[in-house]
């Protein structure tokens, strides 16, 4: 029996989350074979710039070559193994070891062996011992990069997905920026819960980030009248499969206006919004409540318009990229990013974070509660029984498809649904039924 | 080697005035531990009296440069931005009776001890104003097993008032690259 069973009482075995065997099979499986985030490109804007990150489970260093490309290569020697960058971030155009001094081009060619021709002889053939590289890609701004020779290239990956992430990340003229380098924090919990959350979990919402609708962070019919009528108090949303386990769901405020409304971001930024966008995109962006989605395996990101984080009357928007690295089955590494508009002012970057922090930034009110929930999943499955039960994923079966949208994918015209999630199993069990 | 260009948003505040005298430091670290009290002990409305009105919180985010002269995090990005009124409204008002029953990570509250040591406090050219450095460890619990803690430096601000000393703004450095405490939500 699979651990995923794709049937009308569609089930998810409990050891997929929490069994250490499957946990090591999916490390070679899932994370030895697909495209994984690893860096927004501002963050290495210029020829040296480097940060030091994991691919998969795997140390490596994002660096931007002296001719403008970027390149992920293992952190390691290939001499003895010894790591070749220490600190998180730093710009060199060449890395030297610290145990017999070889040295590196940023490209990752082997340049200069100490000794060379006493220790190797005259024949030694520099060519055969660059560092270990990863295929690498830029999409939207975001670099990915995977150990697997035969994946296919990003794009055919990503297929209907890259409509969604253009609308949120290509809107701009400038683009977006990383506000700095991204935090680091770590969780007694599975990698896989924040992930299926963030593929497109409407459903929490009301329950988990109940204290948050109360202290008037979800937007109030008060707060829309300025801008349309405002007919009802329901947030109307949907979610999408773009296959291969990517998804997005997205929620409009309950707002109706004669323009497009790009609530929380400076009103000078509006137009060009529009004229980058095609008009199925317009649609998406306009009156955004929030969307998020989750690009398999562990990469999620997340555009939210907030109010009242900074006192009565203020809204804001923000962009963040999360990153789930696997250490353990029940225990896992997060990174997080916060985007802004590059061309914003200062003073509104500041009012971006202001709202980020506090609401979805790593130390912010909504991640402590669903924080809660991760972790508290993990500590139920600490026992044998638990992992004997399985989860029926049915939620949002019976849900009908949304018609005549421009929208690629497979749309369904629901906020709360399990629609997404059930997509992300699918591309795991196809991953793991694959023999290695 | 270098660091990338990077924004300049957000530093430690500059303490080199002369250090106060015996009797200041200790008026001082006692102010220090009743505000610790006042928070580990969830008295918000003694916190509150303690904090003057224009209060800021910002704790930046940390980061590893392969520099010696690096501060150790990031001049341009916080994990952490409140004021007073964020604080009171976003973090107390989580305890509040109609919201307490659905504030679900703080519930029951991850318990927290604050130890501050190596207080040094240094006049400033503002009159009334103290440029006060400490070292803080926070150690927490979480429900009954998950333990952690953060360990930081402070750089407060602290003005002298006819009412006692008011805390006017902190700024705290964490030593920690990989945040592993069971909540970060915390004022360090």
């Amino acid at each position: 029996m699979a651990l995923v069973e794709d049937t009308n009482r569609f089930t998810v075995s409990r050891r997929v989350y929490f069994d250490p065997t499957v946990h090591k099979a999916e490390l070679e499986r899932v994370f030895r074979r697909s495209w994984m985030f690893v860096a927004h490109e501002s963050e290495i804007p210029s020829p040296g710039d480097y940060v030091t990150r994991v691919l998969g489970t795997d140390p490596v260093i994002v660096v931007r070559d002296e001719q403008g490309a970027v390149q992920v290569l293992l952190n390691t020697c290939r001499h003895r193994g010894t790591p070749l960058c220490r600190a998180s971030m730093g710009n060199s155009s060449h890395f030297r070891c610290s145990y017999h001094g070889w040295t590196y081009a940023n490209t990752g060619d082997l340049r200069g062996v100490t000794f060379q021709v006493d220790v190797y002889g005259k024949d030694f053939d520099k060519a055969r011992f660059g560092l270990y590289r990863a295929r690498t890609e830029t999409t939207h701004g975001l670099v990915f990069a995977t150990w697997n020779p035969d994946a296919a290239p990003i794009a055919d990956e990503l297929g209907p997905m890259t409509y969604y992430l253009q609308a949120i990340f290509g809107k701009l003229d400038e683009g977006y920026e990383v506000m700095g380098p991204p935090v680091q924090s770590r969780m007694p919990c599975s990698w896989k819960s924040e992930t299926e959350n963030l593929s497109g979990d409407g459903y929490h919402t009301p329950v988990a980030h109940q204290s948050a609708f109360t202290m008037g962070l979800f937007a109030r019919p008060e707060d829309l009248t300025a801008f349309g009528d405002v007919p009802s108090k329901r947030f109307p949303g949907r979610v999408v499969d773009c296959g291969n386990g990517h998804t997005i769901r997205i929620q409009h405020l309950p707002v109706v206006a004669k323009k497009p409304l790009y609530l929380g971001y400076p009103e000078e930024l509006w137009p060009e919004i529009t004229r980058n966008l095609a008009p199925g995109q317009v649609d998406m962006q306009s009156r955004l409540s929030v969307t998020h989605g989750t690009i398999f395996p562990n990469f999620s990101f997340l555009e939210n318009f907030k109010t009242g984080t900074d006192g009565p009357g203020s809204m804001c928007r923000y962009i963040r990229l999360t990153l789930k690295v696997p250490i353990a089955a029940d225990r896992t590494q997060l990174l997080w990013w916060h985007l802004v508009p590059k061309a914003a002012s200062e003073a509104w970057k500041a009012e971006s974070q202001r709202a980020y922090v506090r609401t979805n930034g790593a130390a912010g009110m909504f991640e402590v509660d669903d924080g809660e929930n991760f972790i508290g999943v993990a500590e139920a499955h600490r026992g044998r029984v638990a992992l004997d039960g399985a989860y029926e994923l049915v939620g949002g079966l019976h849900q009908p498809r949304a018609e005549g949208l421009e929208w690629p994918g497979d749309v369904v015209d629901a906020d709360r649904s399990e629609h997404t999630i059930r997509a992300w199993m699918r591309r795991w069990q196809d991953l793991m039924d694959v023999a290695t | 080697m270098t660091a990338p260009a990077r924004a300049v948003r957000w530093t430690a505040p500059t303490q080199s005035g002369p250090p106060a005298d015996g009797v200041t430091h200790a008026e001082v670290a006692a102010f220090l531990a009743y505000e610790a009290e006042a928070l580990d002990s969830h008295q918000f409305e003694r916190w509150a009296e303690l904090v003057d009105d224009a209060f800021t919180y910002r704790v930046p985010v940390p980061v590893l440069q392969d520099n010696v002269s690096s501060p150790g995090y990031d001049t341009g990005s916080l994990l952490l931005d409140e004021d007073k009124t964020s604080i009171i409204q976003l973090w107390f008002g989580r305890f509040g009776e109609d919201i307490y029953e659905f504030a679900w990570g703080d519930h029951p509250p991850v318990r927290m001890r604050h130890f501050v040591t190596n207080v040094r406090v240094r006049t400033s050219d503002t009159p009334d104003m103290l440029d006060v450095r400490a070292n803080v460890r926070v150690h927490m619990v979480r429900q009954t097993m998950q333990k952690g803690e953060l360990v930081a430096e402070r750089f407060d601000r602290v003005r002298r008032t006819p009412d006692g000393l008011r805390l006017l703004s902190r700024f705290a450095v964490l030593d920690d690259l990989v945040l592993e405490a069971p909540q970060l939500r915390v004022m360090l």
